[in-house]
């Protein structure tokens, strides 16, 4: 079977995020937001094959710590994981 | 001694290496990054570049490639010493065999330039050339017996000003400057001298 999720990465909260810190500035000195935040990431869609829904999510999470983060830099977030 | 070069594909900065080692002597070769055997070599370079093309981030992707087995083993059975420049020290990084990561300049733009680093106590200049190479290390991590460069003036946002690193057994080299650029006078310094020396004649 097919599943298919959606995977968002960011960097870890206490890592500066310099294209995050630099859209805050855009937007804070054109006054569109004076006081936005911002934080930049990455986002995936992923399909797998496997047996079941838990083997499909193991897999998942498994991809998501070797390949899409580096967890000692980037934590990541499994937004949906649907059978296809 | 033997020298090999290992490139991935993105590498861009292989022939420069490749030059700074014959000029140390060494018998130097190229090898592609799926060669696992590193059994007859002396140092393993992983050079500077863009291993497949940084894609989703710079190094994560090489670690995979079946050279790094091979260096894993190379390193596990002391055989000689790896050197990772630049993006090599990204992929040394990404693959766990040094701690932290590297990551997305502070200043959010990529510096080009010579500058100013403390190997030890000793100053020399030399070129660096990224926009992933603010090194972070997780506060669990022991690190300041592993600093081998550190930046004079921080460029990049890097913790404790790393801009160098090896392994507790010194068998592993790593360094976001580029000392192969900087060896010949034609190039501007020689300062890379300095790096290449130590390698080769002190570890």
């Amino acid at each position: 079977m097919k599943f298919k999720a959606e995977i968002k990465v960011l960097l870890k909260d206490d890592i500066k995020d310099p294209q995050g810190i630099q859209t805050e500035i855009i937007l804070n000195r054109t006054g569109i937001d004076e006081s936005a935040k911002v934080r930049t990431g990455k986002y995936f869609i992923l399909t797998v094959n496997a047996k079941n829904e838990e083997t499909a999510y193991k897999k998942i999470k498994n991809i998501c710590e070797n390949v899409l983060t580096n967890p000692c830099l980037e934590k990541y977030e499994i937004l949906k994981a649907e059978k296809e | 001694m033997k020298a090999a070069i290992v490139v991935f594909p993105g590498t861009n900065c292989e022939k420069d290496t490749f030059e700074a080692c014959r000029y140390f002597g060494l018998e130097t070769e190229y090898i592609w990054h799926n060669e696992t055997n590193l059994k007859k070599y002396d140092f393993i370079f992983l050079p500077g570049g863009f291993s497949y093309g940084d894609y989703i981030h710079s190094g994560r992707l090489a670690k995979f490639s079946p050279v790094m087995q091979g260096i894993k083993e190379f390193i596990c059975h002391k055989r000689g010493i790896v050197i990772g420049i630049c993006n090599g020290f990204q992929i040394l990084c990404e693959s766990k065999i040094l701690p932290g990561a590297l990551t997305i300049n502070i200043s959010n733009r990529f510096i080009c330039d010579d500058i100013p680093i403390y190997m030890g106590e000793k100053e020399i200049t030399l070129p660096v050339a990224h926009k992933e190479g603010r090194y972070i290390f997780d506060k669990s991590t022991q690190i300041s017996n592993l600093i081998f460069l550190k930046y004079k003036k921080n460029i990049n946002g890097s913790m404790l000003d790393i801009a160098g690193l090896y392994d507790r057994q010194k068998r592993v080299i790593a360094m976001m400057p580029h000392p192969e650029r900087a060896i010949f006078k034609e190039t501007g310094s020689k300062d890379g001298c300095e790096i290449f020396n130590f390698i080769i004649k002190e570890l």
